[in-house]
């Protein structure tokens, strides 16, 4: 008797590692869908939106897990170290992922190639913003100001060498200033920062703005993109300003580590890419002014490459002081 | 008056049969995560988030802050109970609160507790109703410089918790800032003291730390000598004594005014709210030496403390459309995938959500309140289960509720490690509360100092032009020398 | 007791030599005032000189009133304290490579038996309880993440 349970038992287990090797009949088990930054944030209510969309089209549950800390770097870490066989997947922004990974004093211990962009769900334009009773009526009247006091105007930025401090080093090198850095550790520290006077501008995204805006609490003087976006149809770009160079975004976007199976990874291209497609889905970031951005598959990871060479500039521009 | 009459509109969205519902389901769900300890409000209501998918926004968004303030309810009891702090704004609970239960009073405890959440809740929320703009644009004027200095107050609070000696007491503190450093700094980045393990690279983990030195350092106290009678716990002793009702009403009181006013300050945390709202009564005490033994002043004034301010850091949130407060960010995402946008756009635009919502408070706070008061002798009976059982159990939830956090086996570990240490610490009689508060504040110090002297180019006398700033460090100065003084002046006496 | 404290403080000087020590790896100063190392220094220091002086209190000062406790439990319970920490330190072990309800299944098995509990049955069914059981209501239920082992459970 007993020898027939514990033989039992030993298929049982067989079965199961067996089982979970079949890839066609991806996925057989719940996924989970690691967030690197803490629960309520933008990055974590839109993983959470397209989780919720998607598991419907997957047909199985796909967990959201919060695991925040150094600005990614531990979710991202985590996110490498993981088999590459579907079930761990996590969201990335960049150029975050890239600055930590390029900058020595972070001390990554996972290397860009180690992680593969499937799909992107927002472009996030940097702004800069000021208040409604700011004495820059305009980006020139900023510049102006900057160049007879370089080094003394307080500007706010979120986070340490990430997409808005690189949309200031762009803007310093094309216009020719100098301003006074105040980093915050997240929109909502800033936002606060500027509205409490406590600084005079502030390098943000298109999304961090948009509920101030709205209340009328904050102004923005340009957007860092090529084209003007639908959010803030009144704010001119950099490029018609005369800035063309000066381009800097947020990305936000889910990848898993190196290695998929490309059957499995042409399924997530597709579901992933049909939930983010969904009324429901664009309605609920359209919201929160997040603008959508779908790139799939090799578009992304192509641009994933495009923005290490220009994170690669500014870290090593930094590094070097 | 204009907002009178939204609120009694108010009412009406929020006494929908359907709204009630959710609510009260959100008061249920949110008690159950506050007592998983670790779990905490934060995650339990970003957990929840896609439950309320299908539910209309006003609905939805009644039911999350159901959840929000359950939840906090919930750490309460897991303090009073089992000395498990839920989160940082229970921590001071415990010290009074499990002592409480230890006597077998377990009961006026979970029971006072109640009513001042109960009471400060609702007196923020009105306060909420008559203030909010103005007192929030005050609030924005707490910039880092402000900030900084409200902490350095914060931390000379650690001299009231001093208890045997007040070297060991601040050795603690520093123990505390010491550990806050591990981790990435807030200046560049780089890790520090992180011998290369990378769950490190966030700092050690505050809730793990907590959960091991109060939790899981009590557990390991009490198998010196586990009580083999069981404390029967009468119903009469559910409520607390007249004279007890008689200091909290005090301790009530200035709990509820501590807790708002330190609400509209974006940014603070709890923790702060409940240690001052405990100092002060402390130090208003006729016996301040009994605080920690278990007097429920020391059990009234933090819970109110931490609800009023929990419904204060409600004003930036529905004023200014910013969250002060991690599970308030929760809830602005929350708002957000409903397609609602906080901020004082949303008074104007849909002020059926927002009067509906604060509306909703108020309900809600009668709801926990009505909900938890017969449940306190049911949570009390808890305590009656035989220890070979009762322990391991709370030590499974322990052990669910560390790994829960960061899905790390790593915080288990150092929940562990912290129980054994939290367990020598209270063999030698060193409190342990001011390690706790230097861990949550030092980080935040640092980082407040550096945002100062980056405003300032550097300079660091910006902490004592701005008034506010000035204000507070020279409260500090008092507050931290005042025994110093003290001492110095007994030994003169004595010579 | 007071042995204990002397040997606390010590433990603590130690510690601060060790932090002072190794803060020097990281920038004391930095482009605008304080660097990574500047507060682990300050705080090493006094550190050190506060444990320094509470060991001299203790040694040579007012005797401070010390808790009656003493510090070595009888034997009962420093059995019944191991037993905990063996428990605990072997479900941390096995978390990962056993996952949540092998673990936790042995945990609730093995510690009420270690505190002395004889009720075969009851342990069992406690056991299952708390690990199948909170598992699935966890996991399913409110879909928060637990670690599954190497097989799959």
């Amino acid at each position: 008797m007993k020898g027939r349970f514990v033989i039992s038992l030993i298929f049982a287990f067989m079965t199961a590692i067996v089982g979970s090797a079949y890839t066609a009949d991806y996925p057989t088990k719940p996924i989970t869908l690691m967030v690197p930054y803490p629960a309520g944030g933008s990055s974590d209510v839109g993983a959470r939106i397209v989780a919720a969309i998607a598991e419907k089209q997957i047909g199985q549950p796909i967990v959201v897990v919060n695991k925040a800390g150094a600005g990614g770097q531990v979710g991202w870490t985590e996110l490498a170290r993981q088999k590459a066989d579907g079930y761990f997947l996590g969201g990335i922004n960049l150029p975050h992922l890239l600055t930590a990974v390029l900058d020595p004093e972070r001390k990554a211990v996972f290397k860009a190639e180690d992680i593969v962009p499937i799909i992107s769900q927002a472009l996030d334009p940097t702004t800069i913003s000021v208040r409604p009773d700011s004495p820059w009526k305009t980006l020139k009247d900023l510049i102006e100001d900057a160049k007879k006091r370089p080094g003394q105007i307080p500007a706010g930025i979120v986070g340490y060498l990430q997409d808005d401090e690189i949309g200031y080093f762009q803007f310093a090198e094309a216009a020719g200033v100098e301003l006074r850095r105040v980093y915050f550790d997240g929109a909502a520290p800033a936002i606060t920062a500027l509205l409490g006077k406590h600084v005079d501008l502030l390098f943000c995204t298109v999304a961090d703005n948009y509920t101030q805006w709205k209340a009328g609490r904050i102004r923005m003087l340009t957007i860092m993109d090529k084209e003007r976006t639908k959010f803030y149809p009144d704010l001119p770009t950099t490029a018609e300003l005369g800035y063309p160079t000066v381009i800097s975004a947020s990305t936000r976007g889910i990848a898993g580590p190196k290695g998929i199976p490309d059957p499995i990874l042409k399924k997530l291209y597709d579901v992933f890419k049909n939930a983010m497609m969904t009324k429901e889905h664009m309605d609920r970031l359209e919201n929160a002014g997040m603008p959508v951005k779908i790139m799939v598959g090799e578009e992304f990871v192509k641009y994933y490459w495009e923005s290490y060479k220009v994170a690669k500039k500014w870290v090593d521009h930094v590094r070097k002081k | 008056m204009e907002a009178l009459q939204y609120w009694i509109q108010g009412f009406a969205v929020a006494t929908l049969p359907m709204n009630l519902l959710y609510a009260f389901i959100g008061c249920v769900l949110g008690t159950l995560i506050g007592v998983l300890p670790g779990l905490g409000p934060a995650a339990g209501t970003a957990i929840l988030i896609p439950v309320t998918f299908s539910l209309d926004p006003i609905g939805g968004i009644i039911m999350l802050a159901a959840i929000y303030y359950g939840a906090m309810y919930g750490g309460t009891i897991t303090s009073v109970l089992v000395n498990v702090p839920g989160e940082a704004a229970s921590v001071i609970t415990c010290l009074d609160g499990y002592q409480m239960a230890k006597q077998g009073r377990a009961g006026p405890a979970l029971g006072i507790a109640a009513i001042g959440s109960f009471i400060g809740g609702t007196f923020a929320t009105l306060a909420l109703m008559v203030v909010s703009l103005p007192l929030a644009n005050f609030a924005l004027r707490f910039g880092p410089p402000e900030v900084f200095s409200l902490l350095v107050v914060g931390l000379s609070l650690v001299t009231g918790l001093s208890g045997r000696s007040l070297l060991a007491a601040l050795i603690m503190t520093l123990f505390g800032l010491m550990l806050a450093m591990i981790g990435m700094d807030p200046v560049r980045g780089a890790p520090r003291f992180t011998f290369g393990i990378p769950p490190l690279y966030d700092g050690i983990g505050f809730i793990p730390v907590v959960m091991g030195l109060f939790g899981v350092g009590e557990i390991l106290l009490s198998m010196e000598a586990p009580v083999l009678e069981v404390i029967k716990t009468k119903l009469t002793d559910l409520l607390p004594k007249r004279e007890e009702w008689k200091v909290s009403t005090g301790a009530i009181g200035r709990g509820t005014i501590i807790g708002f006013f330190l609400g509209i300050i974006p940014g603070i945390g709890a923790i702060i709210p409940t240690f001052l709202a405990y100092a002060v009564e402390k130090k208003v005490s006729k016996h301040p030496e009994k605080f920690g033994t278990g007097v429920i002043e020391g059990v009234a004034s933090p819970e109110t403390a931490n609800n009023s301010y929990a419904n204060g850091a409600m004003v930036p949130l529905l004023t200014l459309g910013i969250p002060g407060y991690p599970t308030l960010a929760v809830l602005m995402g929350a708002f957000i995938i409903h397609g609602l946008t906080p901020g004082p756009f949303l008074f104007k635009e849909r002020p059926d959500v927002v009067w509906g919502l604060i509306a909703s408070l108020s309900l809600g706070n009668v709801m926990l309140l009505i909900l938890n008061l017969p449940l306190v002798g049911l949570w009390a009976k808890l305590l009656e289960i035989r220890y070979q059982y009762l322990y391991p159990g709370i030590l499974l939830f322990c052990i669910l509720g560390a790994y829960s956090l960061n899905q790390s086996v790593f915080d288990v570990g150092v929940m562990v490690a912290f129980g054994v240490l939290g367990y020598i610490f209270r063999k030698l009689d060193w409190p342990l509360a001011p390690t706790v508060l230097a861990l949550i504040l030092g980080p935040m110090m640092e980082r407040a100092l550096r945002t100062s002297l980056e405003m300032s180019g550097g300079d660091l006398s910006i902490l004592f032009t701005r008034p506010i700033s000035a204000v507070l460090l020279i409260a500090a100065a008092i507050v931290l020398l005042t025994p110093a003084v003290r001492l110095l002046g007994r030994r003169a006496g004595k010579d | 007791m007071k042995r204990a404290w002397q040997i606390m403080c010590m433990a603590f000087v130690a510690l601060s030599v060790f932090t002072l020590v190794l803060s020097f790896e990281y920038p004391y100063k930095d482009r605008l005032g304080p660097g990574p190392a500047f507060f682990p220094v300050w705080m090493s220091i006094i550190t050190g000189v506060l444990s320094l002086a509470l060991f001299f209190q203790t040694t040579w000062g007012k005797s401070v009133a010390y808790a009656a406790a003493t510090l070595i439990p009888e034997r009962q319970g420093v059995l019944r304290i191991l037993a905990v920490l063996v428990a605990l330190v072997g479900s941390l072990a096995l978390l990962d490579p056993l996952g949540f309800r092998i673990s936790l299944f042995l945990f609730l098995l093995f510690l009420p038996l270690g505190l002395g509990e004889r009720n075969w049955w009851v342990i069992l069914i406690f056991a299952i309880a708390g690990s199948f059981g909170i598992f699935h209501l966890f996991y399913y239920g409110l879909k928060v993440p637990l670690p599954m082992g190497v097989f799959g459970i």
